[in-house]
């Protein structure tokens, strides 16, 4: 009997009750990137109206910087996190929603382009970041966790290879906090050199997609820089986001040749558990987009469906951004994560400059 | 009981983060399709 009770108590939270402990954090995304959009109207409207030049500052920063001091100043409350978890969710649905402005033909002239970028970064990202770990002497997993998050997406990279190569918890968190922290700073600093270059919407929405490494974090970086430059930016950063099952298997198929384990049996099994589905839902609805299942007016509603979930990310990304936490998880993967995401972001500038040299951009 | 311990450790099928995010922007692209969601702005 008691072996029942206990199996019956493990049961999963329904579906309802679920949905309902999400609600406050969801609120609190919505009252946060309202915040950044009022902001900015506010700030733009009075400057305006007194003569004063100031910079016109998207509600895409407004909402992180909103996000991000209340992180650090007051903190966000257990029962608000699960709701603010969800920008992860906005940022998918946003993704999907967002094809309905691509032609199958832009995203497979443009995601051609990506796709040779991202391989090149791909290799190159992967070959400095173990080279760094092995001259800062990281664990051998860390270093895969920070390779893998660097050269492809982030944080569900890491997770996704976490299980795969069966890395420590601790690692993965250390790996995590590092590419969170060098997202942040990527925010900062993409959209001015990007402004500075005088790149075009198109070469700086390649160069956030492919140099940034975290999905919230690159399509925030785009948005910063222009509505069209965000677009550019979620088309390459989705072409990278595909390749995550490639290179989890690869990294699984080496630790468990490395640890004397049984290697992956179904292999195209695994490579299509890895494989991100939002991708395809991205392509379904450009699909349709091109087929012209939507008037203009219905693809006009579309981005603005798309828009308004990118909000909710945005001030789940300032949200989440916590430098007391960041703090806690040392200095040296910081470092290594660091000099690799510079190298990255110089390796992949330059290669969408070279790239513009070849195919219009 | 071993009835009851089998049914309570089947897993339900879940749809994962990736496939709610399709369902749901599907959905949305539906309802704009059909005009229940007409002219949102920004």
């Amino acid at each position: 009997m008691a072996s029942s009770t206990v199996a019956l108590k493990a049961e999963p939270i329904r579906l309802p009750q679920r949905v309902v402990a999400l609600l406050p954090g969801v609120a609190l995304l919505i009252i946060v990137g309202l915040a950044g959009k009022v902001l900015e109207k506010t700030i733009a409207g009075y400057t305006k109206a007194h003569h004063i030049v100031f910079p016109n500052i998207e509600y895409v920063l407004w909402a992180i910087v909103v996000g991000l001091l209340i992180s650090n100043t007051v903190g966000v409350p257990q029962w608000f996190k699960p709701g603010v978890a969800t920008y992860e969710f906005w940022l998918k649905t946003g993704i999907v929603l967002l094809g309905a402005r691509f032609l199958l033909a832009d995203v497979l002239k443009l995601g051609s382009v990506s796709l040779v970028l991202v391989l090149i970064e791909l290799g190159l990202s992967i070959a400095f970041m173990t080279l760094l770990g092995r001259i800062f002497k990281l664990s051998p997993k860390l270093t895969s966790l920070l390779a893998v998050g660097s050269s492809i997406c982030g944080v569900s990279a890491i997770i996704a290879t976490k299980g795969a190569i069966d890395a420590d918890d601790e690692d993965a968190s250390f790996a995590i906090a590092a590419i969170l922290a060098l997202g942040a700073l990527a925010l900062f600093t993409f959209p001015p050199i990007g402004h500075w270059l005088g790149m075009s919407d198109r070469m700086y929405g390649l160069w956030a997609g492919t140099g940034v490494d975290n999905t919230a974090e690159a399509v925030a970086a785009g948005a910063l820089y222009s509505d069209a430059a965000a677009k550019i930016a979620v088309l390459a950063k989705t072409t990278r986001n595909a390749m995550i099952g490639f290179v989890v298997l690869g990294y699984a198929l080496y630790w468990a040749a490395r640890e004397g384990r049984q290697a992956v049996g179904n292999k195209a099994a695994f490579l299509w558990q890895k494989f991100p589905k939002f991708v395809l839902g991205f392509l379904l609805i450009s699909l349709l987009a091109s087929l012209s299942v939507f008037n203009k007016d219905q693809i006009g509603s579309l981005a603005n469906l798309s828009r308004w979930a990118f909000l909710l990310t945005f001030a789940g990304v300032g949200l989440r951004i916590n430098f007391k936490e960041m703090k806690k998880q040392g200095i040296r993967p910081f470092i290594v994560g660091a000099l690799g995401e510079v190298v990255i972001a110089a390796i992949t500038l330059g290669l969408v400059l070279g790239a513009s040299k070849i195919v219009t951009l | 009981m071993a009835e009851a311990t089998t049914e309570a450790k089947k897993k339900p099928a879940r749809l994962s983060l990736d496939g709610w995010a399709v369902a749901i922007a599907l959905l949305l692209a539906a309802l704009v399709r059909l005009g229940v969601l007409k002219h949102v702005v920004w």
